[in-house]
């Protein structure tokens, strides 16, 4: 795990407090205030989720919550953005999916 | 740099760079026409990522195209809403 253990502004890691939450089933370990991009990153997760129609994988790209890169399913809701959205305990993220292509498979059987 | 080809234009459809060149070459067209047929700036964030290397694309491609001729539009909704919230509902 590599963080800034004492930054300026932010003031020192230590006084944080930690929480946890959990993404795809699996219990990680957060930092109050900070968002679940940052978070998963710290905790080497890279993956945020896969092309809807491709299966290829996406983590965050501009993390200013422009490009939708990183969006994830919180809490039950589809598509929140995992750069802006800030880490609460026990939250439930899970990556985003492929989806189905009925139509598409259909026309490319024809 | 001679991968260029694979280079990913636009995140949200998948459209690399190989092919929107390819495209713009062939049919010498506005970048409203090179987006409707790669699908490059169709996607998730509306093209807020890519339209502008669409734009440029065809600037530096088809002859005679002046800086933001024809350049891809904006419409409403300017940024990606849920259904809940453009029906008021702010859970």
């Amino acid at each position: 795990m590599t963080r800034i253990i004492d930054h300026p502004v932010l003031g020192k890691l230590d006084d944080r407090k930690k929480i946890p939450f959990t993404f795809d089933g699996k219990v990680y370990e957060a930092f109050e205030t900070e968002t679940i991009a940052a978070a998963l990153l710290a905790n080497g997760v890279r993956t945020l989720r896969v092309h809807e129609e491709s299966g290829t994988p996406r983590g965050f790209y501009c993390n200013i919550g422009h490009c939708m890169e990183c969006r994830v399913n919180v809490n039950g809701q589809a598509n929140i953005r995992a750069c802006l959205t800030v880490v609460k305990e026990n939250m439930v993220v899970e990556r985003g999916k492929q989806h189905p292509n009925i139509v598409k498979r259909m026309v490319e059987n024809l | 740099m001679n991968n260029n080809e694979a280079l990913m234009i636009c995140r949200c459809e998948e459209v690399t760079y190989g092919r929107l060149f390819a495209t713009a070459k062939e049919h010498q067209c506005t970048s409203r026409e090179l987006k409707l047929r790669t699908r490059a700036g169709m996607g998730f964030c509306g093209g807020r990522t890519c339209r502008v290397m669409v734009d440029r694309i065809i600037e530096s491609i088809v002859p005679n195209t002046g800086e933001g001729e024809i350049p891809l539009k904006y419409q409403p909704p300017i940024r990606p809403v849920t259904f809940g919230t453009a029906g008021e509902k702010n859970d």
